[in-house]
């Protein structure tokens, strides 16, 4: 496959590049490839890496993107209810304020760890990682910031709260007057624009670009 | 047989997947301990699945949410909630909450354990089959969440005083935690197992592909 007319991402020299594959272990060289392009692997067929065109910009305009709305998110009701002349309201924060004040402290604590911190840590780290990246620079401690970014992937919920949101409203639809909120269209794009940035690029061509930015670094300075 | 990583002394770093020599102590690209498979991955996957069947329990069982109406407290459990969905015809919202909150974590369990017999080698399962079946149970798990969710939204709205007031139940702490538990469960599981077990069985096998 042709290497010089399609844009792959910068890496390492006099490094060998392998992987293995996550469900069997069979081991690989990693060929660059094609942008748009995945790489599979030859004994069970699972997706060992991908190759996204214009990656890093992608993950930098959905990341600041998913960090304004995820701003609105925690700023705006969700829904808004009139039963009977009673207006109420309810955010992310003031839906674990009410848990908390009546007695549910543990599941306080998850909804604000699944919903609140790991989406903005989720956020953080990604744009930590990619913004110097668009200049061919690493903030410090990237590789750390990289594992966190990869750890808290799984925990991120705020798609599931989304679908519970949904759940509640037709819960509540006969019983009062409801209406949907700022807060949950920004969860319906952010929702969007988490995954966008999550899955715009592959975890191989991140590190190779952490690598390759930080040993340019060093040659420099 | 292709080889594995394991078969050519390397390992695969479970936190950013470099492979490196399996003698490194630990991961040279990303600091974190190296290991070419889980640790006590089996034990670990049925410690935490099995505590998660014990949460399961009491999470159908015991009230989610206690709603107090006019001065009348009224428990509600997750499978009344599906039954009243259901009476009020809206059927694809009571199927969603019952696939979300009992099937899905019923068939999670169900899922692990033949994903650990099959890594132990007590069941034949097509190595394809139990990627696909471990994708899967990575895939879904996180969705059972709703439940503990809704309840955050419905607390978090209805506090009107003695008109009607909500507050979380029992069965929404042991919902949370049987959906932790099971994703720490499939996450403490290595597919890697049963591939080792099929290239142990058949090394002189070339691939059939």
């Amino acid at each position: 496959m042709s290497q010089h007319h399609h844009y792959t991402w910068p890496r390492l020299p006099d490094v060998r590049h392998r992987v293995a594959c996550e469900y069997c272990d069979t081991l690989h060289e990693v060929d660059l490839i094609e942008e748009g392009r995945e790489a599979h692997c030859l004994e069970c067929g699972f997706v060992l890496y991908r190759n996204r065109p214009s990656s890093l910009q992608k993950a930098v305009a959905f990341g600041t993107t998913a960090l304004s709305l995820f701003v609105l998110v925690m700023w705006f009701p969700f829904i808004s209810m009139n039963a009977q002349g009673n207006l109420s309201e309810v955010s992310i924060p003031g839906a674990v304020a009410a848990l908390w004040r009546e007695g549910g402290q543990l599941i306080a604590i998850s909804v604000a760890l699944f919903v609140i911190v790991f989406p903005a840590a989720l956020i953080a780290s990604l744009l930590y990682l990619c913004l110097p990246l668009l200049f061919g620079r690493s903030f410090p401690g990237s590789r750390r910031v990289m594992r966190w970014f990869l750890g808290v992937q799984s925990w991120v919920m705020v798609e599931v709260f989304f679908l519970g949101a949904i759940v509640s409203l037709l819960k509540l639809i006969k019983l009062a007057d409801v209406q949907l909120g700022i807060g949950f269209w920004s969860s319906a794009g952010l929702m969007i624009c988490l995954a966008g940035a999550v899955g715009g690029i592959d975890r191989t061509e991140l590190w190779d670009r952490i690598e390759t930015s930080e040993f340019n670094g060093k040659e420099k300075s | 047989m292709t080889r594995s990583a394991l078969e050519l002394d390397l390992a695969a770093c479970h936190s950013c997947h470099k492979v490196s020599d399996i003698k490194n102590p630990e991961c040279p690209r990303c600091g974190a301990h190296l290991h070419a498979r889980k640790p006590a991955s089996i034990s670990r996957c049925l410690a935490f699945g099995l505590t998660g069947i014990l949460a399961y329990i009491p999470a159908n069982l015991l009230p989610i949410m206690v709603v107090t109406q006019l001065g009348t407290r009224e428990k509600s459990t997750i499978l009344g909630g599906v039954a009243t969905f259901w009476e009020m015809k809206a059927y694809p919202v009571a199927i969603t909450i019952f696939i979300a909150s009992v099937m899905i974590p019923g068939l999670k369990f169900v899922a692990l354990a033949v994903l650990c017999a099959a890594a132990k080698g007590k069941i034949n399962l097509p190595p394809q089959s139990s990627n696909k079946i471990y994708y899967l149970t990575e895939l879904v798990g996180r969705w059972s969440m709703v439940d503990v969710f809704v309840v955050a939204i419905l607390v978090g709205l209805i506090q009107l005083g003695n008109l009607m007031s909500i507050e979380p139940g029992t069965a929404a702490i042991a919902f949370g935690l049987m959906v932790i538990l099971t994703m720490l469960s499939a996450h403490a599981f290595d597919p890697r197992l049963i591939w080792d077990r099929i290239r142990k069985e058949s090394p002189t096998n070339p691939s059939s592909k």
